[in-house]
């Protein structure tokens, strides 16, 4: 090399760039957007769905920044996370919203970093502050955060599952749930004029049937081939049928307040004209919570527990199976005596796992009329009550009774399940306070008394609930 | 955020700079003595006297006009650089800002953050690059290209060529910052929404001394020292003390000098917390937790409870305490309603207003530290704090420039370029680390806060070999090493280091004070004089004379000709 002049050198040199060119051009040619255009990486990161659109929203911000960064995308994240840790520390969450900006613009198709970053805002950042309105501004917050991070990987079902999480549980089932509940629909922003925030609320929905969709849009996702590890597959996939499940049920905890507040808005009603619409918002419920238990049920037996699910029953043992089997399914899909076993087992594990049979029981029994009339009946003795309106509470509570010894006369096994229970004990317990204050002694015999001397033990707990809401409602 | 602003310590900083100063001033001319007779025998002592004098005279003999030329001959050398092209960077980041910033859901003061923070950071980080690249290839390029050969043959002297080189680029950086700064002052102004536009503001606090007193109602602790501390609820950040409610403990501000003068134009005094509540049950969901103040003047014993106030977490607030106001106090029933004027009744007679703070719902704890009460007197405009701030990022500027110009002139441009950008990054990032290893009380009373308010002390586990020997021994820090000549030659060594180490950590700037200013004006706040604008001009000041010193000695000693 060293005998050649300085212009052969350089020919030498091209020689080389061009034979190195023909690897490069041939690995890395951009894809002109048409099936099969372009180098081996282009048709690769086609057939894996792994270009930047495919993925989801491109983001110019961010690929700005990482261009910026030239490689050091990683350095750069590691140090805003560690910044980000620090900042939530020391209580600085202004820098620690742009901090987070900061990282998901670096690293946009990580679905950890929004998981995590939407989550730490959404649980840990809302309950460092005091007023309620404040830690739901940060719920709000999270879940934004998220919807964004499915924005930018569509295909992701790990994510959506997350912001169901936000709109169901976190909302409907935290100690502020009451509080939360009715800002999902009358945000505390006065922007946002005692309506919903539309970047979180567009339609004005019950939290759990939004997070309903965004449970079923993560079923979607995991139905076309997006992974999930969060937890077992039959349980990812009961969300949706469980978030119509949890609707029904909220709306006898929450629903009479938060649609009365909602009817009268800013008016001011004379006693008469509150005691009819007091009416008619029960009526209203009392169907409407009928409708969504029957329609929990239509979710839970006629579409999740249709679902086919390939489970590992023993080590090596692999079984086809549905929680809603009927006898000849079972036979046909077990085939052979010992397979029909084990299927059986593996139907009865998995029901068990999943709470499906109760909740099955539940749900039949809570579509019926006469349920929903003893629940909204015993509602409406308790409101009776703390207005003072003997006679009104007291016809109330009977009729509550009465229904739900009927009921549980027709579901037995509702007797050992302590939410309905609690419900039951609790008309006969509100009989008892109205008899007490009308100076009656209770009668030997009334309805539920079978159920009202053999849990006993439980009424001490029941009376303590119903007195600390009773307050809280004054 | 901790805005607590401790005065600038000027007697000990002084001192400390005199003692790092004058050492590092006479281990340079023993070992240049030394080295002058080593090589030259006897005739090395009247050299370096000859030397000695001749710097000595150069000093006294400084041309201003000489100076002042070089250093509009270096502006026009940057300019030609396109040294300018920074306001291109920044034109772009503004314009495109707003993609990275936040969302406008946020609360109205942390917006204001949000974006007075960008801007100033904006500013700084990016007039840093500029100025200390220019500031470290200035020189070691005039040797390259021989150019210093013609102004080193002209009447200037070497000391003219060091300061011309300081000023110049100093006056190119601050003419880039400022013009920067006011662009950036007009777009916050401009894009800030409209809703943020009213926390534009700077307030000016009145900060007090807070002590505590416990549950039981005892100001001082078993051994009879003042509380400083209340409760410790299992914050990660020690920073905020908490009181129990409902129960005699209290945190207790002192305020100095307080008269008509600290109430607004309505008589009302203004105080303005920033309490952090901590509740150990779900309480009533309804409310924040409940506070009261209560006035107190020792020299009467008259005790003033003023009205419930809700806390305002992370938010703060601001209340109105009327000149007269009505107080009821008493128990069991029994109330006692009087009139009180907040000036006659409730200050001492030197000035002194003690304002007690009680957590008044039982079980929830309220959480504060020293500047998270404070009387605030008139608000001053935004820009008022961010022309302070704008300064401290000017004269950190200038220390960098100073480092850059004197490490230039001993070492070529890359390695002059490599060594400031490694100063200033680790004076940013690992002094604090630094100080807690060499053991310097401020670096150990900031560390103190992240380890549960345990007094802080030097790092256990020795130095670098002992900490080795440790490691491969398996050895826990508290035993005692095994007595010997080995461990003496280790420990001494370890000594060497640690105190070399301590000198590094002197040398290395404390942007602290540069940076805080910032977080001032960011947060609503004025940057105060004293210690945000007093600290950088004194640090600035403090590098200033022996960056020209040595500037001047390592050209005047350095062979031109070596490229």
């Amino acid at each position: 090399m060293n005998n050649l002049t300085s212009q052969q050198r350089k020919f030498v040199y091209l020689g080389a760039i061009l034979l190195l060119l023909i690897p490069i051009i041939a690995l890395g040619m951009p894809s002109d957007g048409t099936p099969n255009s372009g180098g081996s990486i282009a048709r690769l990161r086609q057939k894996l769905d792994l270009g930047e659109s495919d993925l989801g929203d491109l983001d110019p911000s961010g690929a700005a920044m990482n261009l910026a960064l030239l490689g050091l995308r990683g350095v750069a994240a590691n140090i805003l996370w560690m910044k980000v840790d620090e900042q939530r520390n020391q209580k600085d969450w202004a820098e620690l919203r742009i901090t987070t900006d900061s990282i998901i613009r670096l690293q946009p198709h990580f679905e950890k970093v929004w998981e995590y970053n939407g989550w730490n805002m959404a649980y840990n950042v809302s309950s460092e502050w005091d007023a309620v309105p404040d830690r739901y501004f940060w719920v709000k917050e999270g879940g934004k955060f998220m919807q964004r991070g499915v924005e930018r990987n569509r295909r992701s079902s790990y994510l959506r599952w997350y912001v169901g999480r936000i709109y169901g549980p976190k909302i409907g089932l935290s100690d502020e749930a009451r509080y939360f509940r009715r800002y999902f629909r009358q945000d505390p922003d006065p922007r946002f004029k005692n309506g919903p925030d539309p970047e979180f609320n567009a339609n004005d929905e019950d939290n759990y049937l939004v997070a309903k969709r965004w449970f079923q849009e993560a079923n979607d996702a995991e139905a076309n081939g997006a992974r999930q590890n969060i937890m077992d597959r039959s349980i990812f996939r009961s969300y949706p049928a469980r978030s119509q499940l949890d609707y029904a049920a909220v709306l006898y905890k929450y629903g009479f307040n938060e649609e009365y507040d909602r009817e009268v808005g800013d008016r001011t009603l004379t006693n008469d004209e509150a005691k009819a619409l007091e009416v008619r918002v029960r009526e209203k419920l009392k169907e409407d919570t009928r409708a969504a238990w029957a329609l929990g049920l239509d979710d839970w037996t006629r579409r999740y527990g249709q679902e086919l699910f390939s489970v590992e029953y023993l080590p090596g043992v692999i079984v086809q199976m549905r929680l809603e089997m009927s006898e000849d399914e079972l036979q046909n899909l077990g085939k052979t005596p010992e397979g029909i076993a084990q299927l059986r087992r593996a139907v009865d594990q998995y029901q068990k796992m999943n709470n499906y049979r109760y909740w099955r029981t539940r749900a039949l029994c809570e579509s019926e009329t006469n349920t929903a009339e003893a629940h909204w009946s015993l509602f409406a003795a308790g409101e009776e009550y703390l207005k003072q309106n003997t006679a009104e509470a007291q016809e109330f509570a009977e009729k509550s009774m009465e229904l739900f010894e009927k009921t549980l006369e027709k579901y037995p096994e509702l007797r050992d399940e302590d939410n309905f229970v609690e419900e039951a004990l609790k008309s006969v317990l509100i009989w008892n306070k109205v008899l007490n204050l009308r100076g009656t002694k209770p009668p030997e015999t009334f309805p539920l008394k079978s159920l009202w001397d053999a849990k006993q033990a439980m009424v001490p707990e029941i009376e303590r609930r119903f007195e600390r809401d009773s307050r809280s409602k004054n | 955020m901790n805005f607590d602003s401790v005065p600038f310590p000027l007697d000990t900083s002084f001192q400390l700079w005199l003692t790092v100063f004058g050492s590092a001033t006479l281990i340079v001319l023993i070992v240049s003595l030394l080295a002058t007779v080593a090589s030259l025998g006897s005739r090395g002592l009247g050299v370096f006297a000859n030397e000695l004098g001749a710097m000595l005279g150069d000093f006294v003999s400084i041309s201003p006009r000489r100076v002042f030329a070089l250093a509009q001959l270096t502006f026009r050398e940057a300019y030609r650089r396109k040294a300018l092209m920074v306001f291109v960077v920044f034109a772009i980041l503004l314009m495109f800002a707003g993609w990275f910033l936040t969302s406008s859901n946020l609360q109205p003061e942390f917006q204001v953050k949000v974006y007075v923070s960008f801007v100033l950071r904006a500013l700084s980080w990016l007039v840093l690059p500029v100025v200390l690249l220019l500031a470290c290839w200035g020189i070691p390029e005039d040797i390259r290209l021989r150019s210093m050969h013609t102004v080193v043959t002209k009447p200037a002297r070497r000391l003219e060529i060091v300061l011309g080189r300081m000023l110049g680029f100093s006056f190119i950086g601050l003419l880039v910052l400022t013009a920067m700064a006011t662009v950036g002052g007009f777009w916050i102004r401009r894009q800030l929404p409209a809703e943020a536009q009213a926390q534009l503001i700077c307030r000016q606090p009145i900060s007090g001394e807070l002590s505590f007193r416990d549950r039981e109602g005892n100001d001082k602790d078993e051994q009879g020292e003042a509380l400083k501390q209340g409760i410790n609820v299992g914050d990660i950040w020690l920073f905020h003390s908490f009181i129990e409610g409902a129960t005699k403990a209290r945190a207790v501000w002192t305020f100095d000098d307080v008269g008509p003068d600290v109430l607004d134009a309505e008589g009302n005094l203004l105080l303005e917390n920033r309490f952090q509540a901590f509740r150990s049950h779900k309480g009533d969901m309804k409310r924040s937790i409940y506070f009261q103040y209560i006035f107190f003047n020792p020299e009467t014993g008259v005790r003033a409870p003023y009205d419930l106030k809700t806390v305002e977490e992370n938010r703060g607030r601001t209340d109105r305490i009327p000149r007269k106001f009505a107080s009821v106090s008493g128990t069991g029933g029994i109330t006692d309603r009087k009139t009180y004027d907040l000036i006659e009744d409730l200050v001492t007679k030197n000035g002194q207003l003690t304002v007690e703070v009680a957590c008044v719902d039982p079980g929830q704890y309220l959480g504060m530290a020293r500047p998270d009460l404070f009387i605030r007197t008139t608000d001053l405009p935004f820009e008022s704090g961010y022309i302070k701030a704008v300064v401290c990022i000017a004269l950190m500027l200038l220390v960098v420039t100073f480092i850059g110009v004197s490490v230039s002139t001993f070492v070529k441009g890359p390695v002059a370029t490599f060594l400031t950008f490694v100063i200033v990054i680790v004076s940013y990032s690992a002094r604090d680390f630094m100080g807690t290893i060499i053991g310097d009380p401020d670096a150990l009373a900031k560390a103190k806060q992240y380890s549960g308010m345990q007094e802080m002390k030097k790092l256990d586990g020795g130095g670098v070999l002992e900490s080795i020997y440790r490691i491969l021994t398996h050895m826990n820090p508290t035993t005692e090493l095994p007595a010997g000549p080995a461990t003496a030659v280790m420990k001494t060594i370890d000594t060497g280091m640690v105190n070399f180490l301590w000198l590094v950590y002197r040398i290395l700037p404390n942007f602290d004070y540069f940076t805080k200013s910032q977080l001032y004006v960011a947060n609503g706040f004025d940057v105060p004089f004293n210690p945000s604008v007093l600290g950088c001009l004194m640090i600035t000041l403090a590098y200033f004379i022996p960056c020209v010193i040595l500037g001047y000695f390592a050209l005047r000693v350095r062979e031109l000709e070596a490229k």
